[in-house]
């Protein structure tokens, strides 16, 4: 342990900071108990959603070793399918379809795109997804349209207060919010069963340990490419109905995944739960750096405050980058050869 | 101390004729030909940069040579790649391990079952029914071969954790998984200590007895490879140089030269 320490202590300070930032507001009375909870759960809903959105990136670029900059894209494109198509049908039948439309995109990609830039250099399959990006956006608004759609869940929006009689006020809690995040650990669970468990899942592991022995035993990486492009497709897909219900679904749901980005960076660019983990902190970390240091940059330095939210997570992975540029979870060295 | 073994059944299972194979200006293999009988134990030996290890991936459907023909099961293959190798029942093992090193023993050996399983995703997804019992005979298969290999007590473990020595045997026991018609060991034994070869070698006989699997297989040490090979193909700078049995190849005059070096 005393050697973990020495070798690690600037990883572990910056954890420690983390935690203690966290638990700063309540500590000092800053806010009452029961705002500071609501605040971390708001912060939570949002964690949620960067936890699916950079869960589809780990995904893709654990099988496939591509960064895939359409992920967010891939969000808008699925939400706007499942709203559009939800106006002439019921919710369920038009969520289903999203799923194949999604199927065929991933089949699309494999066949136009990936397939024809195998072996190339990470940057120039990072350049065709910015540009797979760029064209879902369009695409998506060229059929389904530009305006703000609704999905209409059926859920119930009321509040409910619970922990009433644990401290004064209670917490509010949306109920939509909570089906959404029982949604997301429900989706999180059965993929992480499906990797485990099944034949495919094991030739999806074995083709993100080490392509060429994967190939020597005849896994197919074109099938796999187009089954883990489906899945990050189906997250996207349940990220996009989690987002638009709330929300709705419109252009800047696709900038989503810009927030995804220091999040994998924070968890690992090869760790599941790195992800959701990452997800979470960089949601409720932003949340509380709003609320909470905003008034005290206004009242002590006399800014404006305001916009923390918008820089917060990028300034924790830059830190992260700089101690343990891996990630929380990531393999040290992705050698490939 | 060869053996002299299946003499009676000839029948070609590869038969690689003139085979020349070129790196830009860099010659790996030229006019190459052997052929493999099914069931023997076939060495490809030869100096370090002779073109072994360019032979064996093009008989896998890494390379595609320049020249020359391929006949698998009497069957031309042109063209071929990896996957293509493998479904057709060519597995190999390799000389820098290539194993999946997150996942366990178990894990490893159950992907060379890959190509045999036959219900599609969604019904994995489910996990009952078929895909369950598929699931489980594959699984039966795999236990088999973990007994054979004698690496019960690391089923669980994932292979970045073993000693070298075991990684290789989870290699070769993916590759069995696959119940391979050819066998290709890319140099089985490098690295090895002595003990670990004994090993290797006894479990390339046992494959070869047991499951009557036809291996070629390539190896850096001379001394290994007479031992247990029915027949021996020697190249040196991409060129074949001899080939018969190992007391042949061990007297004949080229491939003391290439060893020992010749007075030019």
């Amino acid at each position: 342990m005393g050697t973990y320490l020495q070798r690690n202590w600037a990883i572990v300070a910056l954890i420690t900071a983390i935690v203690i930032g966290m638990a700063l507001p309540l500590a000092v009375g800053l806010s009452a108990p029961g705002f500071y909870f609501e605040v971390m759960l708001g912060g939570l809903m949002s964690g949620v959603l960067y936890s699916l959105v950079a869960l589809g990136l780990v995904l893709i670029f654990k099988a496939s070793g591509v960064f895939n900059f359409a992920q967010g894209a891939m969000v808008l494109f699925a939400a706007l399918s499942v709203a559009r198509m939800s106006e002439v049908m019921p919710l369920p039948v038009a969520f289903v379809l999203a799923i194949g439309v999604m199927a065929v995109f991933a089949w699309l990609i494999e066949r136009l795109v990936l397939r024809h830039l195998v072996n190339q250099d990470a940057v120039v399959l990072l350049m065709a997804t910015l540009g797979v990006s760029f064209f879902l956006d369009g695409f998506g608004q060229t059929v389904w349209g530009s305006d703000i759609y609704q999905i209409d869940t059926g859920l119930p929006k009321t509040p409910v207060l619970v922990a009433e009689n644990i401290f004064q006020g209670g917490i509010l809690i949306n109920t939509e919010d909570l089906v959404a995040a029982a949604a997301a650990a429900l989706l999180v669970i059965a993929l992480a069963l499906f990797f485990q468990k099944t034949p495919t899942g094991r030739a999806l592991r074995a083709v993100a340990d080490d392509h060429q022995a994967a190939q020597s035993i005849g896994i197919p990486l074109n099938r796999i490419w187009v089954i883990v492009w489906t899945v990050a497709g189906f997250v996207a897909l349940v990220a996009g109905v989690v987002w638009g219900s709330k929300l709705g679904v419109q252009f800047s749901v696709s900038l989503v995944a810009l927030k995804a980005l220091p999040v994998v960076i924070l968890g690992g660019f090869t760790s599941v739960p790195g992800a959701i983990l990452g997800g979470l902190i960089i949601g409720v970390g932003e949340k509380f750096a709003e609320v909470f240091l905003g008034p005290i940059l206004v009242k002590q330095f006399d800014l404006a405050g305001g916009g923390i939210e918008n820089w917060f997570a990028y300034m924790l992975a830059l830190l992260f980058l700089l101690v343990r540029p891996e990630g929380l979870f990531g393999e040290k060295h992705i050698d490939r050869v | 101390m060869s053996r002299v073994r299946v003499e009676s059944a000839r029948n070609v299972l590869l038969n690689v004729e003139d085979v020349s194979l070129a790196f830009g200006g860099v010659r790996a293999l030229q006019q190459v030909s052997f052929d493999v009988y099914e069931h023997e134990i076939r060495a490809i030996i030869g100096p370090n940069g002779a073109g072994k290890s360019s032979m064996l991936n093009v008989i896998n459907g890494v390379y595609t040579p320049q020249h020359g023909r391929i006949t698998f099961l009497g069957k031309v293959r042109e063209n071929m790649d990896t996957h293509q190798a493998a479904a057709d029942g060519i597995a190999r093992t390799f000389q820098s391990l290539a194993l999946f090193r997150g996942m366990s023993v178990l894990d490893n050996i159950m992907t060379g079952r890959n190509l045999r399983m036959k219900t599609g995703v969604l019904l994995q997804a489910v996990h009952f029914g078929p895909a369950k019992k598929e699931e489980l005979r594959h699984r039966e298969h795999v236990e088999h071969i973990i007994d054979f290999l004698e690496i019960q007590a690391h089923r669980k473990t994932p292979v970045g954790r073993l000693p070298y020595g075991l990684q290789k045997r989870v290699d070769l026991g993916r590759a069995l998984a696959m119940e391979p018609k050819l066998l290709l060991l890319d140099e089985p034994m490098a690295g090895m200590n002595l003990e670990e070869k004994e090993d290797m070698c006894r479990f390339v006989l046992d494959v070869s007895e047991e499951f009557g699997t036809t291996i070629v297989l390539i190896e850096h040490d001379m001394s290994v490879v007479m031992d247990i090979s029915d027949r021996v193909v020697v190249l040196d700078y991409g060129k074949k140089i001899s080939d018969g049995a190992p007391d042949e190849v061990r007297n004949s005059k080229n491939v003391i030269d290439a060893y020992l070096g010749v007075a030019h």
